[in-house]
């Protein structure tokens, strides 16, 4: 009955596959460790854009405030570890799920917002965030905190010496993050997602709880960005509020997304590959005197795809779907 | 056996505008019953009142035996109340067999079972060959058969009908009525909001005519017709004196 789509799902899930068999293999032949760097960059962003796509994209709830769920995930990380001695896997988890609770206390309100105001919302929240946490003495304050070095082990999650644990950590962190996309895109949350984002009216009148949805996708959302943010603040073993809460957190997730395409499977890990190296590449080569041309070189990017290809670089692949004349 | 669906009473006022005052109807398992009424008789604000959009400033509304006044629009769905809106609103971005698996999964949680249910909708109303076109490019009849279609696969047991057969060509319309004649057949009661007359008559079971807020005559479709109070109502008093 419908057999394109069902190997349609199956090629997807066989060219990630490869995707990820590809990218594991690199290491083998770049050896150079600021390459290696840019990369585990660029498959870190890859599952946050992920994961913010899951509530922008799909659901249609536009944040510009996830920096505050990836500072979380650092913050509950590095703070358990150096304060308690608890591993960073158990502060990987307890940030998922902190975060994830309070996605939802926080959606609880900001869902009744629309547009805009839901916008506005998200940033002011991620602002008071760092705010409180710049004078949260316990916490290190502004001064952030160093997390103690260990011996490099898979149990602490440290690696002085080599950045490749960290490089398949992020590839395993993107893979997850791209296949609960995957699954999710073919369930029922999945369908009242993008129903409550194209016409939350009629979604209602068909038995979609428009409410509920949005916090579900909410709390994924935010429990899969605060992983990257614990991964975060074990590859950098340094964290202080403005280095993983600050503003540029939130657009850099949001951005990969809205470049390769906002609410597609493909999107989010199509612009991370091109915005992340070229961040990097922008940021090392005009360097010091040119602070801020990485910046103008991202906002030129997105004006073009907005003007271009509102859909995103993935429409380009997608066998000549005819675009509604607007 | 009791009505599928009552309204007991029911009183709506907008900020001082009564759009409905006191108006008790019941519609009857299995019937069509058509709902009429010059523009501003205050239609579909019942309409939404049934389906849940907001809630009425008096009385209560009764479905399949059960007050369901207080309850929300998807919870009426899940009840058993599918409706389709008079300016379509269908999912533009998805396409035809997406818009109508969202109503399928009200009943299921398992996608292969959604699919085929959806499919077999589609089938029914006619828009199979149309399955993997995307809502948007869809002509404004098929749009309106998306919409039956959309609201069928939540398996309905009353289906709201908002002005379905309105603006379309006499063939399409009669392609409308033939639908709206086989969701009958298969068991679920429909309530239509209608307003071309020629149309809606011969299809109905029973009409019930509003004017101003209120029941106006309610009844056979042959004896409402020729009532002298909705002839007022339609074409005011001149026309009515010689009736």
């Amino acid at each position: 009955m419908d057999k394109d789509f069902a190997s349609r799902r199956r090629r997807e899930l066989i060219v990630a596959a490869v995707l990820a068999l590809l990218a594991a293999l690199a290491p083998l032949f770049v050896k150079d460790v600021y390459v290696q760097n840019i990369m585990v960059l660029t498959l870190m962003y890859a599952a946050l854009s992920q994961s913010w796509n899951i509530l922008s994209g799909y659901c249609g709830q536009i944040s510009l405030g996830h920096a505050l769920y990836f500072g979380l995930g650092a913050y509950t990380t590095a703070l358990m570890f150096m304060k308690f001695g608890i591993l960073p896997w158990f502060g990987m988890l307890s940030g998922g799920v902190l975060s994830a609770l309070i996605a939802m206390a926080l959606g609880y309100p900001c869902f009744r917002l629309r547009g805009h105001y839901f916008v506005i919302a998200t940033i002011v929240i991620a602002e008071i965030a760092l705010l409180l946490f710049q004078n949260w003495d316990w916490a290190g304050a502004a001064l952030g905190i160093d997390i103690p070095i260990r011996r490099d082990s898979w149990l602490t999650f440290q690696f002085t010496r080599s950045k490749l644990p960290y490089f398949y950590f992020a590839l395993v962190l993107a893979a997850i993050a791209w296949f609960v996309t995957w699954w999710l895109e073919d369930s029922k949350w999945g369908y009242w997602w993008r129903a409550v984002k194209d016409n939350p009216e009629a979604a209602e009148s068909l038995g979609v709880v428009v409410f509920n949805s949005k916090m579900g996708a909410a709390a994924v959302s935010a429990f899969l960005t605060a992983i990257g943010g614990s991964f975060y603040a074990q590859f950098v073993s340094y964290i202080d509020p403005e280095s993983v809460m600050g503003f540029q957190f939130s657009l850099l997730m949001a951005l990969p997304a809205v470049l390769g395409g906002i609410g597609t499977l493909w999107g989010p890990l199509l612009g991370a590959v091109i915005l992340i190296p070229l961040t990097e590449l922008t940021r090392s080569y005009i360097g010091g005197s040119g602070r801020g041309v990485d910046l103008i070189v991202y906002g030129s990017l997105i004006v073009a795809i907005s003007l271009a290809r509102p859909q995103g670089l993935v429409s380009l692949f997608s066998r000549a779907k005819k675009v509604p004349a607007r | 056996m009791t009505a599928l669906l009552e309204t007991r009473n029911i009183t709506q006022r907008f900020s001082g505008l009564v759009a409905n005052s006191d108006v008790s109807i019941s519609v009857g398992r299995g019937e069509i019953v058509g709902l009429i009424g010059p523009n501003g008789a205050g239609k579909s604000t019942l309409f939404n009142l049934i389906a849940g959009v907001f809630r009425p400033t008096e009385g209560s509304i009764w479905f399949d035996g059960e007050d369901v006044t207080a309850l929300p629009a998807a919870e009426r769905c899940q009840r058993g109340v599918g409706r389709t809106f008079q300016v379509v609103k269908s999912f533009e971005t998805m396409s035809v067999i997406d818009n109508v698996i969202v109503g399928a999964l009200v009943r299921t949680t398992v996608m292969r079972e959604a699919r085929r249910k959806a499919y077999e909708v589609l089938e029914f109303a006619g828009l199979a060959a149309r399955a993997h076109v995307l809502a948007s490019d869809l002509v404004p009849a098929e749009k309106r058969r998306l919409e039956v279609a959309r609201a069928l696969a939540t398996q309905p047991k009353l289906l709201l009908l908002d002005e379905v057969l309105t603006g379309l060509t006499p063939t399409e319309a009669q392609t409308g009525v033939e639908l709206v004649r086989r969701v009958r057949d298969t068991g679920i009661t429909v309530l239509m909001v209608e307003h071309v007359m020629e149309i809606v008559m011969p299809l109905v079971d029973r009409a019930i005519v509003l004017d101003l807020g209120k029941v106006l005559v309610q009844g056979k479709p042959a004896d409402v017709v020729r009532d002298p109070k909705v002839i007022t109502a339609y074409l005011g008093d001149r026309h009515a004196v010689g009736a």
